[in-house]
């Protein structure tokens, strides 16, 4: 388990980090989200000791130092690898520079490009290779040595959806492997989809963290999805909704000023009849994001 | 494998096998066959002209005669009518008959012109020769005759080397050696500071510094292109013993050889020395500087500008030894050579004029290694800063922030 205890890191005046605190679990999936220098690149390098920071970050209870290392797999923002090398010689060098033998390696070479479905043989040169390729080239080096941490900085940016399936069908697979997984993302569908856990950060500061269900729930159930003959003018008029938002066809989206409401609605909008949808949920992690980064939650 | 040997090996066989490697080791080697052969070609073509044939109707005495004159003799041509005919068409000096006539050894030379002196003293000699065996083989002379007659005067010489010579001996050491030892430091120097430049910044040094450690990785690097620089260098010692062999089997060759001899092997004695160490340890050290301005640079498109602090410090030291190149003793030549950056030029050029004691050479050797560790370890620790910051602004300000990356 990845423990980060109250981290801070400075920038000349600018304050990347301010008393970040949270805990990846094994076996468990945590996102990492925030705007653009929110400081979940920063943390990524804290966890990676690129940096000195303030604060405590431990890998099963002990600081993490370079024999951690090779239980890392770390996967970069932007993509890059050595453009001169072949792919079977850059997976190999990457692979050994993390104490697994070439022999046990090479061997692994041919089931892992299959199954990121990569496209070229190993004898080609990175290079050669279209920018997808190379990014899933570059996951499989993150992946091979089978890594008990994996930290993945925004690991489904630039990938088509098929692409991201396979990445996600990966992530799952490590997890179940017992692997403790962090990973930042801008893509709130994807941080849904796989995630167990989630941390937000804004300016520095942890803004959010928790399963995903304990974070969604913190803002109550304050939206309901209905599908009526209803108009949108009529909808409005019922009371305590304070927005109406038409989706497609007889499908709308109401937000209430109070979640316990919800079954004054209910009886108000059906009038003891059969209605085909009546769904209260709390927001979802994309609008929580959006509300987020404008402001803090109280 | 330890990592930094792993990446040690990685950068070694990624630049022996690069093609620029090849070119840069092969290339020396290339353009001395050419220019020696031209050499060869324009001193050999023609050469029918300047050989004479030889006639005789005495197989034993024409072989015996060729077998010591061989470069001299066109071996093809046996008969009289046929010299006669090549000597009309200047394909042949001129022809040579020899015969043995009423226990006589005559020779009769044939040409349009006299015969060269060196092969006319030794058809002198080789005619003497057989003419004294004939006569002595007449004169049934016993045992202890033949050893009074036999007896041979000495003729030696005893020749001091001219003060001359052993200047163009240092002379050209000299030239050959800060020559060699400022075109590998140029080399490497270009290279490692691009090679490190175009990796600032980039995503795959973070890759790297999360399975090793920055300082591993940058005494790997540094290993790496110290192999390659060994590498170099025995190719070149192994090459040129290997080329000067054959040529020194090659007649043309090896007359030159022969006859520059006292100058050659003294050349060869002072490149082949402890100055061989210094260039070594001079490049290793222009590498590491170059390894560290690679790392500030600003951004991996600065790439070509990164070798600039090393070039430049190189070709001081490298000019500042013109003026000093007949004037080893003194004072600023004495503690140059002491000077790291410049004892790389400075101790070999006392060392060729006996200069410099091996109290004196162990003491400068001495300071060059402990700065070459110090700078490594120095620039091992501040690597990772250097390397992953990314900021466009001034060169000092880059160099703090690198510096205090990790603080």
């Amino acid at each position: 388990m990845l423990d980060i205890e109250n981290i801070t890191k400075q920038f000349g005046t600018v304050k990347a980090l301010n008393d970040v605190s949270f805990t990846v679990p094994d076996g468990q999936i945590t996102g990492l989200i925030g705007q653009n220098g929110a400081g979940k690149s920063t943390t990524f390098h804290s966890i990676l000791n690129f940096l000195k920071y303030g604060g405590k970050i431990t890998w099963d209870g002990e600081p993490v130092t370079e024999a951690d290392f090779d239980n890392i797999g770390y996967l970069p923002e932007e993509r890059s690898l050595m453009p001169k090398l072949t792919i079977e010689q850059q997976i190999i060098y990457l692979a050994r520079l993390k104490d697994k033998p070439a022999k046990v390696i090479r061997p692994q070479i041919d089931d892992w490009m299959d199954k990121f479905a990569v496209k070229g043989k190993k004898t080609d040169k990175i290079k050669s290779l279209s920018k997808g390729n190379q990014q899933k080239v570059q996951l499989i080096c993150t992946l091979i040595h089978h890594p008990k941490l994996i930290i993945l900085d925004e690991p489904f940016s630039g990938l088509d959806p098929v692409n991201s399936d396979l990445l996600k069908k990966a992530i799952l697979e490590a997890r179940d492997q017992g692997a403790a997984i962090i990973f930042s993302s801008h893509d709130m569908a994807n941080v849904e989809s796989i995630c167990d856990r989630l941390v937000m950060l804004k300016t520095g500061s942890v803004v959010l963290n928790g399963t995903i269900g304990e974070v969604r729930d913190s803002f109550g159930k304050s939206e309901v999805y209905v599908t009526t003959d209803w108009s949108s003018d009529q909808l409005d008029q019922l009371p305590h909704v304070v927005k109406v938002t038409h989706i497609r066809d007889q499908r709308y989206l109401l937000r209430l000023d109070d979640p316990s409401t919800g079954p004054e609605v209910f009886d108000k909008l059906t009038g003891g009849h059969y209605i085909q949808e009546f769904s209260q949920q709390p927001p979802t992690l994309d609008e929580i994001f959006r509300m987020k980064a404008v402001t803090t939650h109280e | 494998m330890n990592k930094t040997w792993i990446v040690a090996l990685e950068i070694y066989l990624r630049q022996v096998k690069s093609w620029s490697f090849v070119i840069l080791v092969v290339s020396p080697f290339l353009m001395l066959a050419v220019s020696l052969g031209v050499g060869y070609m324009s001193a050999t073509s023609g050469s029918n002209t300047d050989k004479i044939a030889v006639i005789s109707n005495n197989p034993a005495l024409r072989k015996q005669f060729i077998s010591t004159n061989k470069d001299d003799i066109s071996q093809k041509v046996t008969t009289t009518n046929t010299a006669k005919r090549k000597v009309a068409d200047d394909k042949l000096a001129g022809y040579l008959q020899l015969s043995v006539t009423n226990q006589q050894v005559s020779a009769r030379y044939y040409s349009k012109e006299s015969m060269d002196s060196s092969l006319k003293l030794s058809v002198e000699n080789f005619l003497n020769k057989n003419q004294q065996a004939l006569n002595v083989q007449n004169a049934k002379l016993s045992s202890g005759q033949m050893k009074s007659l036999s007896q041979q005067p000495i003729f030696k010489q005893h020749i001091k080397q001219s003060s001359s010579s052993n200047d163009i001996v240092k002379i050209a050491s000299f030239w050959i050696l800060v020559f060699v030892i400022y075109m590998v430091l140029i080399t490497y120097s270009s290279v490692t500071a691009q090679e490190i430049a175009s990796e600032k910044g980039t995503k795959i040094m973070e890759i790297i510094f999360s399975s090793t450690k920055a300082s591993k990785y940058f005494i790997g690097k540094i290993t790496g292109v110290m192999m390659v620089i060994l590498t170099q260098i025995l190719v070149y010692i192994i090459g040129g013993y290997v080329f000067y062999e054959i040529l020194r089997r090659i007649s043309t060759f090896r007359k030159v050889f022969d006859q520059y001899q006292s100058l050659i092997k003294p050349i060869i004695g002072n490149l082949l020395n402890v100055n061989l160490v210094y260039l070594f340890l001079g490049v290793i050290i222009y590498t590491i500087v170059s390894a560290f301005s690679g790392a500030l640079v600003a951004k991996p498109e600065d790439a070509p500008k990164a070798a600039q602090p090393a070039i430049y410090l190189g070709m001081l030291a490298f000019f500042l030894t013109f003026p000093f190149q007949s004037n080893a003793t003194g004072l600023v030549v004495k503690i140059l050579s002491y000077v790291p950056f410049f004892s790389s030029y400075f101790m070999p050029l006392r060392i060729i004029n006996n200069e410099a004691g091996a109290l004196e050479i162990s003491l400068s050797l001495l300071v060059l290694v402990l700065t070459i560790v110090l700078f490594a370890w120095y620039i091992s620790r501040i690597y990772e800063g250097l390397i992953l910051q990314t900021d466009d602004s001034s060169f000092w300000k880059r160099l703090k922030r690198g510096l205090s990356y990790q603080s």
